[in-house]
């Protein structure tokens, strides 16, 4: 047990590791010209040297990653026109763009990000269990058909489309702006409700589905048919003693979705105006800020694999068969 | 060599018949079976077709994509019809503000566009081919590299085994959707130098193929990890032991004996990946990171038409019909696929 958690933690941390020599070796050591960027197009070329030994791109490519490692586990020097700047550990550099640590805007958007996810989770569970357990009870009635076939509908659309189609005509719910949860809760629920409930309805349809297989094949056990003939109420049997059986597959998905919610909330966050990790990537991208860039990604792959570890983990202690594995 | 098959293709035509016994009863009376097949009963695959051919809602669904296939493949041909092309302007159709004047007329069937007044209904029709190009390139790419590597992975085991497995868990591992968005300036910056000496042509072109290449390069793991899955269990059954003791060849085990065995989970992946892939594009091009102008796209137009939707709604919904249509129908024809393909899902 405990030897699989420990191999599990080292694949993590080599596919961590990985990823960041891989993504740092396409961002800085591929032949693109940061400093011309950020210099523009009248510069001269002792001003795009200069940038570029500030930028500690004149090192040799070994070099430059491990002052980037040691940056992130001991913080590192910058010197920037004589004057040296201090930054401290997890340090990920500074943006071109915005000459701002990557660790403080990445500590800005991150809580944008997980407040979308959070509250939409909270959404699509409670509405999926709920309509999956009533499509589940009237399985095969014309109102089950009806509930999964617009659950279907909805999973098709393209989020993107729909999304943007609720931006522009739902007017009635609250403009969507982004308020800190520890200034104002009122105002942050208000101008999150929107992102929640476009991407909550989303994600419900296809919790529906799950919820519905789930229960249908926790209904068929023997347990429930021992509950109905106890006399119990058919909402007690149903509710207390199927959902609480269906709800463990639920929450597996639910697990292994997460990460990828995380990343998916991209699509939100740009139609919705709100400053998370989505919208720092893009922003990034337009300006080919590359220390932000490469920030967002690994924490976006440091996320990922850990959350991925995390329900793995919890697995074998819900799981006795994966034990074996 | 079909001899040692035989067992396990009428096991499994048992298992996919036995949720429909009205298919395998007409499926007597078709007279299109040929004789030799008739002896053995049919394969999975063609029960599976067969079952697709009864399902209403997968003719139609198919009837919907061969359309917009039609109208990529054809788009010259129908602007022609229409006389217009989709780079021309017409700013002389625009008012001072950038609003078109004119409505949908003889000459410009959808109206002309805000601002450029290039033609809408030529856009639309060119819109419907990056979508297709991009989504059938990446999941042709992404299939044949998921299939290969699974099968290998699974058939050969050991080190080679968990080095491919090691390189499945760390690409289905990574945030593609980010990456997705990162690699495209690197690509740009690698190809034609800074963002400000590269054309309007190369960027849409070097967008266009790192679009593909991204794509590509996440899309495959998820496949081979699932064939890997089946070639581990596919490769203790008798007719591969026999294969292997007659001195087979191991590459045609793997392609002749493995992979017709492995039709249903490419097939359903196949039917999945398509409209995925579809979203993926026009998703990427509508944030500004997938394809760009001068080329029709629909991402490309819905991303300029918000800030019209209320002035010029047309504008707005055309790309948004035609990507909602195309998309729906496929998926809900993947459903139909899954559920043909796939007896466990039969209720």
């Amino acid at each position: 047990m405990l030897l699989y958690i420990l191999k599990r933690v080292l694949s993590a941390i080599s596919v961590v590791f990985v990823a960041l020599v891989a993504s740092f070796a396409l961002f800085f050591l591929a032949p693109t010209d940061p400093a011309g960027v950020i210099c523009g197009n009248r510069c001269t070329p002792e001003r795009v040297a200069d940038i570029r030994s500030s930028l500690g791109l004149d090192e040799p490519p070994a070099e430059q990653i491990t002052g980037y490692i040691k940056g992130i586990f001991a913080g590192r020097d910058f010197t920037n026109g004589g004057t040296v700047q201090h930054c401290d550990a997890p340090c990920l550099g500074y943006s071109y763009s915005l000459g701002q640590p990557v660790t403080k805007l990445l500590a800005q958007a991150v809580p944008v990000t997980i407040s979308v996810v959070i509250g939409a989770a909270v959404v699509y569970l409670f509405l999926g269990a709920l309509l999956g357990t009533m499509a589940a009870q009237r399985r095969g009635s014309p109102s089950d058909k009806l509930l999964m076939g617009s659950a279907i509908t909805i999973n098709s659309i393209p989020y993107f489309v729909f999304a943007l189609l609720v931006a522009l005509y739902v007017t009635v719910l609250p403009h969507p702006q982004y308020t800190s949860f520890l200034s104002n809760p009122i105002a942050w629920a208000g101008g999150l409700v929107a992102a929640w409930l476009t991407l909550g309805v989303t994600n419900t349809a296809s919790y529906t589905r799950y919820a519905r297989a789930s229960m249908i094949e926790s209904l068929g056990q023997d347990f429930v048919r021992t509950a109905r003939s106890k006399g119990i109420s058919e909402r007690r049997v149903v509710y207390r003693h199927g959902l609480r059986a269906a709800l463990t597959p639920l929450a597996t998905i639910f697990g292994i979705d997460l990460a990828g919610q995380l990343t998916g909330a991209l699509f939100t966050e740009s139609i919705f105006g709100l400053p998370g990790l989505g919208v720092l990537t893009l922003r990034a991208f337009n300006q080919y800020d590359l220390p932000v860039l490469m920030g967002c990604v690994l924490l976006g792959a440091v996320v990922l694999v850990v959350m991925n570890l995390v329900v793995d983990i919890v697995y074998t202690f819900l799981d006795p068969r994966v034990r074996l594995g | 060599m079909n001899d040692r098959v035989e067992p396990l293709i009428d096991e499994e035509a048992r298992l996919a018949g036995q949720g429909s016994g009205t298919t395998l009863a007409t499926a007597a009376a078709d007279v299109a079976v040929p004789p030799r097949d008739r002896r053995r009963g049919k394969s999975p695959t063609a029960i599976a077709l067969g079952r697709l051919r009864q399902d209403r809602v997968a003719i139609v669904c198919g009837g919907v994509f061969l359309f917009f296939v039609l109208v990529a493949i054809f788009a010259p041909l129908l602007a022609k019809l229409e006389g217009q092309d989709p780079y021309t302007l017409h700013q002389e159709l625009t008012d001072d503000y950038g609003f078109p004047t004119i409505g949908p007329t003889a000459e410009h069937w959808f109206g002309v566009e805000p601002r450029l007044g290039r033609d809408l209904f030529a856009r639309w029709v060119y819109g419907a081919r990056p979508s297709l190009i991009v989504a059938t390139s990446v999941t042709v790419i992404t299939t044949v590299i998921g299939v290969v590597a699974g099968l290998i992975a699974g058939f050969a085991g050991g080190w080679i085994d968990r080095i491919l497995s090691w390189v499945i868990d760390f690409v289905l591992s990574l945030p593609y959707l980010l990456f997705a968005i990162a690699l495209p300036s690197v690509l740009l910056a690698v190809f034609v130098g800074t963002a400000e000496e590269a054309s309007g042509d190369d960027v849409s072109r070097i967008r266009f193929f790192s679009l593909i290449l991204v794509l590509s390069l996440f899309g495959w793991a998820g496949l081979a990890r699932l064939i890997r899955g089946e070639v581990l269990s596919l490769r203790e059954r008798e007719f591969i032991a026999a294969a292997k003791v007659l001195g087979v060849p191991t590459r045609t085990v793997l392609f002749r004996e493995l992979l017709p065995n492995l039709v249903a989970p490419i097939v359903i992946s196949v039917s999945m990946a398509l409209p995925g892939y579809i979203v993926t594009e026009a998703g990427l091009t509508f944030l500004g990171v997938g394809l760009t102008e001068p080329t029709p796209s629909w991402g490309v137009t819905i991303a300029s038409a918000q800030n019209f939707y209320s002035a010029d709604p047309l504008y707005l919904w055309l790309p948004v019909a035609g990507i909602t249509i195309l998309v729906l129908a496929l998926s809900l024809l993947g459903d139909a696929v899954r559920d043909a393909f796939d007896p466990r899902t039969r209720r």
